[in-house]
């Protein structure tokens, strides 16, 4: 797995896990206000960057193992966890499956929990469903091309641009962290924007009331991914107060 | 009830820097520590009307148009502020039977109008007389440094390298300046120093209105086209091989004159002017919706630059120390030098008393490196003491008055 390192070495030593179809980049800013507080370890995920896929079809938890595995190789110790969006869903699992490698995590932006959804979207989502189980029958039976139409007209930007890692995509957005958020017993850090229309605050306060130990803050006028950038100072001033309080515990 | 103290950061303005200005407010907001300061934009439009809302924040709101300006408040500042009164503006809405008018108390603002009425003093005058806390300069240094004959003269007494110039006053209606009395006023004046010239607006920032003269028809060009902008016109020497270095300057808490890290600005052309700082790039304005680097900040630079040697670089950051120091300022204020890159001269050109995104980059690179939220934080720190110190002026147990007794 390809990581970059920054930092001075003195200090804990922090990883930043990337959103989908980003790669360590995404966070070149944001790291960077931390440079002197520890070693950084800014990953490509598998299949990001120039990081090579997992098995075709992995889940998060498969993340976590392979993150785990490549970490006991740079460094010892329990690590402090940043992850952005999906990155999110890794630091959970890390959080519970390799506990003792996971001093606390940050999530921003974070997603895994399923969204409160209204009727009319519940049922638009049943239809379009049911529409391309119908696409790929007819696709076996009648050797048409319906599924791929339906993709391209249905399908999320994520999802059409997925590639080879679709079958991942698909397997990450229905996974439900709830039982990974209760399990998880070190602190952790949410942060949201306001504006975020793909993880909204809602999935903030759902970890917030599922995690034994988390404080969650909702950063005004940020969308999903501009608060690593433009919120870049004000998720500083969070993170560095929440590594205060770790260092008081 | 929170207790967070609450940051209005004002922006825009009638200025031609309005663009600009926007972004380094915006920066600013972005810039502040959430779990002390609550922030909030007061947009002055090019018309001078003031306005809030949440949707100043996007820059994609930008221009605001009639339509847009639905969205916000109109707003104008509360001048009666009582001595033991917080600071407020008075918004103004209207309703079905007339218009409703309601308060929105700040505790400091924090002026990010680059250039006129904002950079020049007259905001900061303003602010004084409603003793209201603001962030950066006070009034004296605002002006003395908006003034750049009069800042060069300053740091000319001071014995601080600067060129020669020579002041010309826009004529008055019907008359015009005549070719003998300049040329006459330019040889007495820039002594020892031929074509090409430099003539630029006195009162106006960021390199607006910058022009090379070439000869005397190409002076005559650049002075009209000045005194369009500026009553004021500044004739000095064309540096030849022409760098610009720059550095900002703040206050410490601990009251010591601290220097950041030194820039040299790159351009492709002879002068560094407002075309080539914000406009560059050939799509016709500054980039939006592109995060924290942009405006001053997404300019190409070359940070701590290696040709500066120790005795160039000792000599920009006490001149800039100096100037700090002696004009009273405050903030994060950038000075900018002007240098021969051949026979390794500098001098000093001018002082920017809010640059654009407060130099935020040039903090970020010093030693040690200061972020822009320590940088904001320590802004709005130190603006609370300076009005502080400022504002007791009045005996409030005898309601300031001396002779009228009862």
């Amino acid at each position: 797995m390809h990581y970059e390192t920054y930092g001075d070495g003195n200090g804990p030593a922090f990883v930043w896990l990337h959103g989908w179809g980003h790669n360590h980049s995404a966070f070149s800013r944001l790291a960077q206000l931390f440079t002197n507080h520890g070693i950084h370890y800014l990953f490509d995920l598998p299949g990001f960057g120039k990081s090579p896929m997992l098995p075709k079809g992995a889940g998060t938890q498969d993340y976590a193992d392979g993150l785990a595995a490549v970490l006991d190789t740079i460094t010892d110790g329990p690590c402090i966890l940043i992850g952005h969006s999906f990155g999110a869903r890794v630091a959970v699992q890390m959080a519970v499956h390799h506990a003792s490698r996971v001093k606390a995590i940050i999530l921003i932006s974070g997603a895994g929990l399923q969204r409160k959804r209204s009727i009319s979207y519940k049922i638009r989502a049943f239809s379009l469903r049911s529409l391309g189980k119908v696409a790929r029958l007819c696709d076996t039976l009648f050797k048409s091309n319906l599924r791929q139409i339906y993709s391209s007209k249905f399908g999320s930007a994520d999802y059409k641009a997925a590639g080879e890692l679709r079958p991942t995509f698909v397997r990450v957005v229905s996974e439900d962290l709830v039982n990974e958020a209760k399990s998880a017993t070190c602190p952790a850090l949410l942060l949201y924007g306001s504006q975020d229309t793909e993880t909204p605050p809602e999935l903030g306060h759902k970890y917030e009331a599922l995690m034994q130990d988390a404080q969650y803050h909702e950063l005004a006028g940020f969308g999903h991914n501009d608060i690593l950038d433009r919120g870049a100072y004000q998720c500083q001033a969070l993170i560095t107060d929440f590594l205060k309080s770790l260092k008081q515990d | 009830m929170t207790d967070k103290k609450i940051i209005a950061v004002i922006f825009g303005g009638r200025s031609v820097e309005h663009d600009v200005s926007v972004l380094t407010g915006l920066q600013f907001l972005e810039a502040l520590n959430p779990t002390v300061y609550c922030g909030f934009p007061i947009y002055v439009d090019p018309q001078g009307v003031w306005w809030t809302g949440d949707a100043l924040t996007r820059r994609s709101y930008y221009p605001i148009t009639a339509e847009k300006q639905k969205a916000l408040t109109l707003v104008h500042l509360d001048l009666a502020t009582t001595v033991s009164g917080r600071p407020r503006l008075i918004a103004r809405q209207k309703t079905f039977l007339a218009d409703k008018e309601s308060f929105i108390n700040f505790d400091i603002m924090v002026p990010a109008i680059h250039g006129t009425n904002g950079e020049d003093g007259t905001l900061q005058g303003l602010l004084d007389f409603a003793a209201i806390a603001y962030t950066g300069c006070r009034l004296m240094g605002s002006a003395l440094t908006m003034d750049k004959v009069l800042a060069k003269s300053w740091a000319r007494s001071r014995g601080l390298p600067v060129l020669p110039e020579l002041k010309l006053t826009r004529p008055t209606t019907g008359t015009y300046l005549d070719e003998g009395d300049l040329k006459a006023a330019i040889t007495a004046a820039l002594v020892n120093f031929k074509y090409p010239y430099c003539v630029k607006p006195c009162n106006l920032g960021s390199s607006v209105g910058v022009n090379k003269a070439n000869d005397f028809d190409g002076l005559m060009a650049a002075l009209i086209h000045v005194f369009r902008m500026d009553s004021e016109a500044m004739v000095e020497p064309f540096v030849p091989n022409l760098v610009e270095y720059n550095i900002a300057v703040r206050r410490s808490g601990d009251g010591t004159v601290q220097t950041s890290a030194i820039e040299r600005p790159s351009s492709k052309s002879d002068l560094l002017d407002f075309q080539n700082k914000y406009l560059a790039g050939g799509k016709g304005g500054p980039k939006l919706d592109t995060g924290p680097s942009e405006g001053m900040a997404s300019l190409n630079r070359k940070l701590n630059p290696q040709e500066l040697d120790t005795t160039r670089e000792n000599l920009i950051r006490s001149t800039a120390s100096t100037l700090f120091d002696g004009m009273n300022l405050a903030g994060s204020v950038r000075i900018d030098f002007l240098c021969d890159s051949v026979t390794g001269e500098i001098w000093f050109n001018e002082v920017n008393t809010i640059p654009g995104s407060f130099a935020y980059f040039l903090w970020e690179a010093a030693v040690p490196s200061i972020s822009f939220l320590e940088l904001a934080s320590a802004m709005i720190e130190e603006g609370f003491v300076l009005s502080y110190n400022r504002l007791g002026n009045t005996s409030t147990g005898a309601g300031g008055s001396v002779i009228f007794q009862e």
